[in-house]
């Protein structure tokens, strides 16, 4: 169960960071760093 | 060169978030680290949970215990803090307890951090303070404000329904509520192994009354009370007077024996112990609360329920001055001796002795600082 939490957080987290060197617009990338931060922290399983 | 530019401005985002990750993950990680508690010299043994559950060993719901045992024998009694990690009027007596106690005769057994784990988050969408403190005669200490529930990387994922030991239906997240979890399973989830841990010491330790010290908010009917199981309503009764004599009111509640898993219900049923819970009033964990800060954690100020007290709407006065923390203790220290003096009365060879006890007086005017040790 664990496993498959982490692979699809890591997923997500993999797309955020594409995302931000995809996208153009600075406030949209600011935006994703946003929530990249959340999704990084859950990786790690730090609460 | 604009595609450079872009390039460059995200990989520094990248950068930023990294960092940011790094700092706010060192800060969350911090609340794992356990304040140290500095018992009086006079304390005898000091265990784990573990030694009387091994399951436990290794893992977050692993906790102290607290042993003071007298000369002469006498009654066993268990004091338990920190069920409820958001209600620290129960972990703050643990630890005046344990810091200041001599037992002279009989037994008292002290869990200050009963469900350890909960100390290590907070709840989320709260903006619970990551720590409350107090000034000591040498400086500052500062204690967690953890959840009511085990932290969930601890204890995942959490069933739609909850089924709990002893039968009774509740919503999934009661399952990490220790205080839901009684009588514990050995092969259960962490938090029932805890309850069950917790049972297993009752029973080899022949524990004959065990305290449970909680809060409640002050919207929540069962407050300022003394909430019994049918084996200790005598005890229960008798101590009421005694309070009612010292100036605290308190109201005496019978625990329902349909409501299962609770201490005071599954501690009396299923073990020789007289069983107690005590409720005092925390704003900090209310619903009516504005923000949630250190400071209404000790002090209990906080104009919405000085409001709602006046709407009529609360179960204990709620005036300008609040209800501080140094107050909340006070009622526990002062219930916690009614008890064990009520119990001398009714069960003479059950007598406890025990010196340099802080007097619930004495907190209430000079506060919880002073009767803090210092590190030694």
């Amino acid at each position: 169960m664990q496993i498959a939490y982490h692979l699809i957080v890591l997923y997500l987290v993999g797309h955020l960071i594409w995302y931000i060197f995809r996208e153009k617009k600075f406030w949209n990338q600011v935006c994703a760093v946003l929530v990249l931060i959340m999704f990084l922290l859950r990786l790690f399983l730090i609460k | 060169m604009k595609k450079i530019k872009s390039k460059l401005i995200s990989s520094l985002l990248l950068l930023l978030t990294l960092v940011i990750c790094f700092l706010s993950g060192l800060k969350f990680l911090s609340m794992q680290k356990k304040e140290t508690v500095f018992p009086s010299e006079e304390l005898t043994s000091k265990k784990m949970l573990s030694s009387y559950f091994q399951s436990l060993k290794n893992t977050w719901g692993d906790t102290e215990v607290y042993i003071y045992e007298g000369q002469e024998k006498g009654g066993n009694i268990l004091i338990q803090g920190g069920a409820h990690p958001n209600e620290p009027a129960g972990f703050i007596t643990a630890v005046l307890l344990i810091e200041n106690i001599q037992v002279t005769k009989g037994k008292i057994i002290i869990v200050p951090r009963a469900n350890n784990s909960g100390f290590t988050h907070s709840d989320p969408q709260e903006g619970s303070p990551q720590r409350y403190s107090f000034e000591t005669s040498v400086g500052r200490r500062s204690f967690r404000y953890g959840s009511r529930l085990t932290n969930p990387i601890h204890q995942w994922p959490d069933p739609t329904l909850y089924i709990n030991p002893a039968g009774q239906k509740l919503s999934g997240t009661e399952s990490r509520n220790l205080n839901r979890c009684y009588p514990g399973r050995k092969n259960g989830r962490l938090t029932e192994k805890v309850a069950y841990g917790i049972m297993e010491l009752i029973k080899e330790e022949k524990i004959d009354l065990a305290i449970d010290l909680h809060e409640s908010a002050p919207e929540y009917p069962v407050i300022n009370a003394i909430v019994f199981h049918e084996n200790s309503e005598e005890l229960a009764a008798l101590a009421l007077m005694e309070l009612q004599l010292e100036g605290f009111e308190f109201s005496l509640e019978f625990s329902p024996k349909s409501l299962r898993g609770l201490s005071h219900r599954e501690w009396g049923d299923n073990t020789q112990a007289m069983a107690i819970l005590l409720e005092s009033a925390n704003a900090s964990h209310g619903r009516l609360k504005g923000k949630t800060s250190a400071a209404l954690i000790v002090e209990g100020k906080d104009k919405n329920y000085t409001k709602a007290a006046k709407l009529g709407l609360l179960f204990v006065p709620f005036a300008e001055e609040g209800i501080p923390l140094k107050l909340r203790v006070a009622r526990h220290l002062a219930a916690v001796k009614s008890i064990l003096s009520s119990l001398e009365e009714l069960h003479p060879e059950k007598r406890v002795e025990i010196k340099n006890m802080p007097s619930s007086n004495e907190v209430r005017k000079k506060g919880i600082g002073p009767f803090l040790n210092p590190p030694n």
